[in-house]
């Protein structure tokens, strides 16, 4: 791995709360198998979700959906399948907002659970930002971990995509 | 999953806006892309640019075979998964001796221990095969003590004497003996069989690598050349003895292939259209079977079974488990 490749990212920053094993894998673009029926439902749900008011927001390494921009600032968002992993979404999106005022722009943060139709606001606040300063912490040594931590069975396999490459 | 499109018939190939598009003589065809997983052409087809940048895109391997039904060659689109991790540990274990030798000894075990179960299975059905089980079992532990390729080599190539001979025990059709095992062009109908058979298997293997991380070229039983795909070789062994073999036992049994499905030409033998048609349909219905995976808790079909066999290549490679092949336990 060159140092180039070592980022922290949302997408990392979300799986760290499910599972250390796929950080590492996704780390070094062992991507997962791509016929995988989740995989696909995942970019369902991405692309036919609240598409008038979607715009995405490039910022770094990361993407984020834009969904408005009021006085008080813009709101960004996340488009979850379920709330079953929302400790993983509020941290996705506070890295993001974490990556917005490193550049200077304010905004808050909204998670959108179309199917359960809910929202949840995130904000930056002290006790977030240390909290996302660990995470990060802890992505990077993950990453650097010679071999990917051992895997564990915990409920997300049946539905991750690394299983077949996990349990084989 | 996705389908085999296996085309048998001559014509153009060509890209319709979002689809594959057949045209012959007879008619005219369109395939859905999105469910074609790999194309194996054994008609005259024509493709052009045009359909090779599309079939990139869309993942999709094309396999062809000449007139007389041998492999030719393979597009390969450009690598669409890399990890550059997984690249260099491949080679590493390639360059490193001692590491190469190991997996090779793996793919050489585990296709020795599958000949087992298959001279075992039909053994139970009063098959005289003992004495080769005996050879077979002989030979798999010095496999153990191989300081070489060379000599690994040398004892693979025993392990599968001693299991051809028992191929007429098991066919007992005396139209289809083995004699010996002759390559290219095949000198009797066994023999055009097993090519055909294997052929099928070494593309298929090569579909699924291209489905992971892991570079065809870099073989550990077969030698790397850079030129030629080996890594699809070492992992057919594994495969060749339960899908091929016992496929063409079956075939050969219920008589569905029988000399008739041949014809002489002046390069040897070779099948008739109708007989390789009947020989992948069957092949591909086997590879959609499923069997209980007792770690992945859920059916995984023969062809999946491949895939696995990969990711436990990676896994290897990576330092994380070693290797350990595949055997049938029926
Ligand atoms: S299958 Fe389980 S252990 Fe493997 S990456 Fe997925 S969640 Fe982690």
């Amino acid at each position: 791995m060159n140092a180039r490749e070592i980022n922290v990212s949302g997408t990392l920053v979300w799986y760290y709360y499910i599972c250390p094993r796929e950080v590492w894998l996704i780390g070094h673009q062992i991507t997962a198998d791509q016929d995988d029926a989740n995989v696909s439902l995942g970019r369902f749900i991405q692309d036919y979700t609240y598409p008038r008011e979607r715009k995405e927001l490039a910022v770094g390494q990361s993407k984020m959906d834009v969904f408005r921009v009021t006085d008080e600032g813009l709101v960004i968002g996340e488009v979850k399948k379920s709330s079953k992993f929302k400790s993983s979404a509020r941290m996705q999106l506070a890295f993001y907002l974490s990556e917005l005022r490193q550049r200077g722009i304010e905004a808050r943060g909204e998670l959108r659970f179309p199917k359960e139709k809910r929202k949840e606001e995130v904000v930056l606040n002290e006790q977030t930002e240390r909290e996302l300063d660990k995470v990060c912490r802890e992505i990077l040594r993950i990453l650097y971990l010679p071999a990917p931590p051992e895997p564990k069975k915990i409920s997300f396999c049946r539905r991750c995509a690394y299983a077949e490459f996990c349990w084989s | 999953m996705k389908k085999t499109l296996y085309i048998f018939s001559s014509g153009e190939l060509s890209r319709k806006d979002n689809t594959l598009f057949f045209e012959t003589e007879e008619g005219r065809r369109f395939i859905p892309v999105e469910d074609t997983g790999e194309i194996m052409i054994f008609g005259e087809v024509t493709v052009n640019k045009r359909l090779l940048e599309f079939l990139s895109v869309k993942e999709i391997m094309l396999h062809f075979f000449n007139y007389h039904g041998y492999y030719m060659g393979s597009f390969y689109p450009r690598e669409h998964l890399n990890s550059g991790f997984m690249t260099l540990r491949q080679a590493e274990h390639y360059l490193d001796e001692e590491r190469r030798l190991n997996i090779a000894k793996e793919f050489v075990r585990g296709a020795a221990r599958n000949i087992r179960q298959v001279l075992k299975y039909y053994h139970g059905r009063e098959k005289d095969v003992a004495r080769q089980i005996n050879a077979v079992e002989n030979l798999i532990a010095p496999i153990d003590e191989c300081k070489d390729i060379p000599t690994l080599m040398a004892l693979e190539g025993n392990i599968r004497d001693h299991y051809y001979h028992a191929f007429d025990e098991i066919v007992g059709n005396p139209d289809f003996i083995f004699q010996e095992r002759t390559r290219r062009p095949p000198k009797n109908y066994l023999n055009t069989l097993i090519s055909f058979g294997n052929s099928l298997m070494y593309t298929i293997c090569l579909s699924e690598i291209y489905k992971t991380h892991l570079d065809p070229r870099i073989g550990y039983l077969h030698s790397t050349n850079f030129r030629r795909f080996t890594l699809n070789l070492d992992l057919a062994e594994i495969f060749k003895p339960i899908i091929v073999d016992r496929l063409i036992f079956s075939l050969l049994g219920k008589k569905m292939i029988t000399k008739k499905s041949f014809d002489r030409v002046t390069e040897g033998i070779m099948m008739k259209e109708k007989a390789r048609k009947c020989f992948v349909e069957n092949l591909d219905e086997k590879l959609k079977t499923t069997i209980k995976h007792r770690d992945i808790g859920r059916p995984v079909s023969y062809r999946r079974l491949i895939r696995l066999e990969l990711y436990k290549i990676e896994k290897h490679l990576m330092g994380e488990k070693e290797y350990q092949a595949f055997v049938a336990g029926w």
